[in-house]
């Protein structure tokens, strides 16, 4: 800096700067003028509005969008339903107000004053939801005293039902309260304390669809709650709704087979993998649930030990057993193992590596080639393939046909499965993989585990001989669900391998005999309709299970499996059933599977 | 270093001013703050005491030395901004504070300053009657460093309070009418840049609210409705201390920072208003004066800068509490709750005095 600033010429800057004030000024009185406009002559307007107390908003829900299944019959509707609210900043003290509306609404002092406490970040003039489901006398009971609770609002909203009660429960899902750590999120930013929103299933995944857009109202109210104007209206905009591909008679009817059982039921459409069925048992009744607060009740459910929760279908992990022969089969094929011509010899009992293996026909099935074994689901045929295979192989072809990974269903918690390599022993158990296991492997056994949506999917994926099928439960907004299924799953699947068409053939030669021609599957077979199937039993049981079972002194029998397809040349439906503790394949979950069959043959003959 | 003779030059009418408008702050959060957790006027009476020893403390030195050495202040500021942006992420939340023991100070706050100091480096030694290309440049890219720094915060209320201190500048290093058109043209671009890229979904909504308030998805119109209503209500004396329905009612959003002159239109009317409009016109008139009173061309753009920034932030706020301006989050100089805010409009206005105490002095 130099200090030659006194002999400097500094009146242009200066003049400049003070040009600047004469502007600044004007402001400052126009700014005057507009506080004299405000606070004097429109002085009467104003305080009327703070004297009435002012502004009421009222949020108007959107009515959620309603659910049908593909031949628009009403599977999920809304109902009306009254609520009754509490604004705080209408009390003069909020305890005592809490003594008094206890008794007019029935209600513990202490379960009011911890709802409202739930959500003392709102602001005052927001009302808190105290008590929702009021019958009518009580809506009529609270109106004849608002001069005297001032505090109290009712308002009306829109409430789910579902009228076919706990049908398809595990599919639609079910609403609850949003959460706390919900409304941080993204994707809830719009939506409010105290809203419902989708928990499960459908209800859950199509969110976004299905919530549509509230609106808003503001309103000038005088002192005692009367409106006198309306400051602002913002309509809500109602969801399109949405279409499931469900077929409510074949949910149905997939429902009443498992009554009683535990297990699932997988229908889907073979060619486009829109699913028709998808039934879990036990199951649960939605209605009860989609309160505010939330009954004893659900407490029952949620630590019920045969989790009525869960859904089975897709959530639900089993080995696969025989079923698991196709993926084996198809493996040996196209690796080279074995032609179709390949035989082995079955004489009920097998030595490998030391040990004895048998299969579940103790007089054994005599020399058998591919298209017999699998008829008859012959477990020494298979062990031979797992000696001739390495376990990571295996686990290639499992994996190309969908095992150990999330088929995408729109659904949400899918679990992946289990297909085991010798780097997953070694990760997870720390040891090596022993030759034997791949033996165990080979017949669906060992570590492998899938989920009955896996099953039907792979069997989609036979039947149209080598084209992976994707299992969806709405098709025409499915699109913004699968892109963001692929971006969480790094890009989209090919639903094309390069297996030979010629190797599906002769598997589902196999299969076909497997229900035709007097094999394991032939309880499924329906007249005229060329069904073709495998069966699986498996012995594993989760330990928790097997001592929940010792309790109640039940001998344990294996899952029971079936899936197949029909008609054998121009596939149209897939079926997987899986019975928890059914016993043989063969002897439950084919039949079931069979009336699943019939019952689409009846309505394909209706239409 | 001090030098007693300066002091004899000191501008107490200023000073008393200041010490008036922190006052008539204190008094309205102490009125809005009832039936709050902690007592927020104590805290703001405390904040006064430290920022009349931040005002002195700036006097002791010789703003010369300050405006000298203000590229190393500033290049420090620039580096607490960015590293703020960088922790922030990693930490989450706030990301505007830095917290020294139980003083929170916003280091945005504290970068008026340095810019203040920055650009009065830039264009004090620039002599010609209008600015070069070269010059408007420089300034211009000392003020979009922080700037960006701090709408990435995102801050964009602070961010915009930097804008008024380059306008300043090159204002007063002359500008031809192309210059001005030019300049113009590219605030447009910038804005239309901004709004499409820039602006948070909230911070447009915002302005559109001010365009049409019925368009209001996240309630900024309700805000505006209910300060409104408060100042409205207030009408020619006020409701009086504490007795304000909207105020105590709790209608009005952030009542003792950016929207405590609601309160104070509520509370003590239109002559309330008018008092505050006075004491700080008489504020700003006064700091206008100093300009002629500066003994060199750095003191004239430091006493404009500072008599700027004060007047912006205060048309802002004044005006989007009724609703003529989009709300900002800009806090009213002297008068909102806030420590850093306080405490940078009072070194600001110590940055004037410490130039006009030094007009006779030659070292």
């Amino acid at each position: 800096m130099d200090d030659r600033g006194i002999y400097e010429d500094l009146s242009l800057v200066q003049k400049r700067a003070q040009r600047l004030v004469r502007i600044i000024e004007a402001v400052f009185i126009l700014l005057f003028i507009y506080y004299w406009k405000i606070q004097i002559l429109d002085f009467n307007k104003y305080w009327k509005l703070s004297e009435f107390n002012s502004l009421r908003e009222i949020t108007l829900p959107a009515p959620r969008g309603l659910i049908t299944d593909r031949n628009n019959i009403l599977v999920a509707t809304n109902i009306a339903s009254f609520k009754t609210s509490i604004i705080r900043e209408n009390t003069r003290s909020l305890s005592q107000s809490f003594r008094s509306i206890s008794d007019l609404l029935n209600l513990d002092e202490r379960i009011l004053e911890q709802r409202v406490n739930k959500y003392r970040a709102l602001a005052e003039f927001r009302p808190v939801v105290v008590k929702e489901n009021l019958a009518m006398d009580e809506v009529a009971r609270i109106a004849a005293r608002k001069l005297e609770f001032p505090e109290l609002v009712i308002e009306s909203e829109p409430k789910r039902r579902y009228p076919f009660r706990s049908f398809a429960s595990h599919v639609l899902g079910y609403l609850q309260e949003i959460s706390e750590e919900d409304i941080q999120s993204q994707a809830y930013k719009k939506r409010r304390l105290g809203d419902m929103v989708g928990k499960m299933g459908v209800e859950a995944v199509y969110e976004p669809i299905l919530a549509g857009e509230t609106g808003r109202l503001i309103e000038v109210v005088d002192s005692q709650g009367r409106t006198i104007s309306v400051l602002e209206r913002i309509e809500p905009r109602p969801s399109p709704g949405l279409r499931l591909t469900l077929d409510f008679d074949l949910q149905k009817k997939a429902e009443e087979l498992l009554t009683g059982r535990e297990g699932a039921i997988v229908v889907m459409d073979a060619q486009t993998g829109d699913v028709l069925a998808l039934a879990s048992y036990p199951t649960y009744e939605p209605n009860r649930f989609i309160n505010r607060f939330l009954p004893q009740e659900w407490q029952g459910l949620v630590s019920d030990p045969s989790y009525p929760l869960e859904n089975r279908a897709i959530r639900g992990l089993y080995s696969p057993g025989s079923v698991f022969k196709l993926t084996m089969a198809l493996a040996a094929l196209d690796s080279g193992v074995i032609t179709d011509r390949t035989s082995f010899f079955c004489g009920g009992e097998t030595q490998i590596y030391g040990n004895t293996f048998s299969c579940w026909n103790k007089g054994g099935h005599g020399s058998l080639i591919l298209d017999g074994a699998i008829q008859n689901s012959c477990n020494i045929f298979f062990y031979n393939l797992g000696r001739r295979m390495e376990v990571d192989d295996i686990a290639r072809y499992a994996r190309m046909m969908g095992f150990g990974a999330r088929t995408g269903i729109d659904l949400p918690g899918e679990k992946e499965g289990l297909v085991p390599t010798v780097e997953w022993k070694k990760k997870t158990r720390n040891a090596a993989w022993y030759p034997g296991e791949t033996i165990s492997v080979a017949i669906g056994h060992g570590p492998l585990l899938v989920t009955p949506v896996q099953v039907a999917a792979h069997t989609a994926f036979i039947a149209k001989r080598g084209i992976k099928v994707f299992p969806h439960l709405v098709s025409s907004a499915s699109k913004p669900y699968w892109s963001r299924w692929e971006a969480q799953n790094g890009g989209a699947i090919s639903p094309i391998t390069n297996l030979k068409r010629s190797d599906f053939e002769k598997v589902i030669l196999g299969m076909w005999e497997s229900v035709n021609k007097g094999g394991t599957g032939q309880a499924a077979g329906v007249d005229g309709f060329d069904i073709c199937g495998k069966t699986g039993s498996t012995q594993t049981i989760g330990r928790e299970t097997a001592e929940r079972l010792a309790q109640r002194n039940v001998t344990v029998k294996t899952h029971s499996w079936f899936s197949g397809f029909g008609p054998r040349d121009k596939p149209e439906i897939v079926v997987t059933v899986l019975v928890e503790f059914g016993g043989l394949g063969g002897a439950t979950a084919a039949p079931l599977a069979g009336e699943m069959f019939r019952l689409y043959r009846q309505l394909q003959a209706h239409k | 270093m001090i030098d007693r003779n300066v002091f004899r030059e000191l501008d107490w009418y200023l000073v008393g001013l200041l010490i008036l408008n922190a006052a008539l702050g204190c008094l309205i959060i102490y009125s809005s703050s009832q039936g709050q957790a902690g007592h927020i006027y104590l805290k703001q009476i405390f904040w006064v005491g430290v920022s009349c020893l931040g005002f002195f403390l700036i006097l002791l030195v010789d703003y010369k030395v300050l405006v000298t050495y203000s590229p190393i202040f500033f290049g420090a500021g620039l580096v607490v901004l960015a590293s703020l942006i960088f922790f922030g992420r990693i930490v989450g939340g706030a990301k505007s504070w830095f917290r020294l023991g139980f003083l929170g100070i916003q280091p945005s706050e504290i970068m008026k300053i340095l810019l203040i100091l920055m650009l009065a480096r830039i264009y004090a030694e620039f002599k010609k009657p209008y600015v070069s290309w070269a010059r408007a440049a420089a300034g211009a890219g000392a003020t979009v460093i922080p700037m960006a720094l701090v709408a990435m915060q995102p801050d964009l209320g602070t961010a915009s309070t930097y804008v008024p201190l380059i306008l300043a500048a090159l204002f007063l290093a002359g500008l031809n009418r192309k210059t001005m058109i030019l300049l113009l043209v590219a605030a447009l671009g910038l804005g239309l840049f901004g709004w499409n890229f820039a602006f948070k979904d909230y911070q447009k909504k915002r302005i559109l609210t001010l365009v049409s308030p019925s368009r209001d998805p996240q309630g900024a119109g309700y805000q505006i409705a209910q300060s409104k209503i408060a100042i409205g209500s207030g009408g020619f004396l006020g409701k009086g201390l504490k007795k304000g329905t909207q105020s105590q009612l709790r209608f009005l959003p952030a009542r003792h920072t950016d929207f405590v002159f609601s309160v104070l239109g509520e509370e003590f009317g239109f002559v309330g208003v008018c008092a505050a409009l006075a004491l700080f016109s008489v504020l700003l008139r006064r700091l206008f004066r100093s300009v002629s009173l500066a003994r060199d061309r750095a003191g004239i753009y430091i006493i404009f800068m500072v008599a700027n920034l004060l007047t912006y932030q205060f048309l802002v706020n004044v005006l989007m509490v009724v609703g003529l301006f989009p709300v900002t989050g800009i806090p009213l100089p002297f008068i909102s709750y806030g420590g850093s805010s306080l405490l940078v409009s009072f070194l600001a206005v110590g940055l004037v005095v410490n130039v006009k105490m030094r007009r006779f002095a030659n070292i």
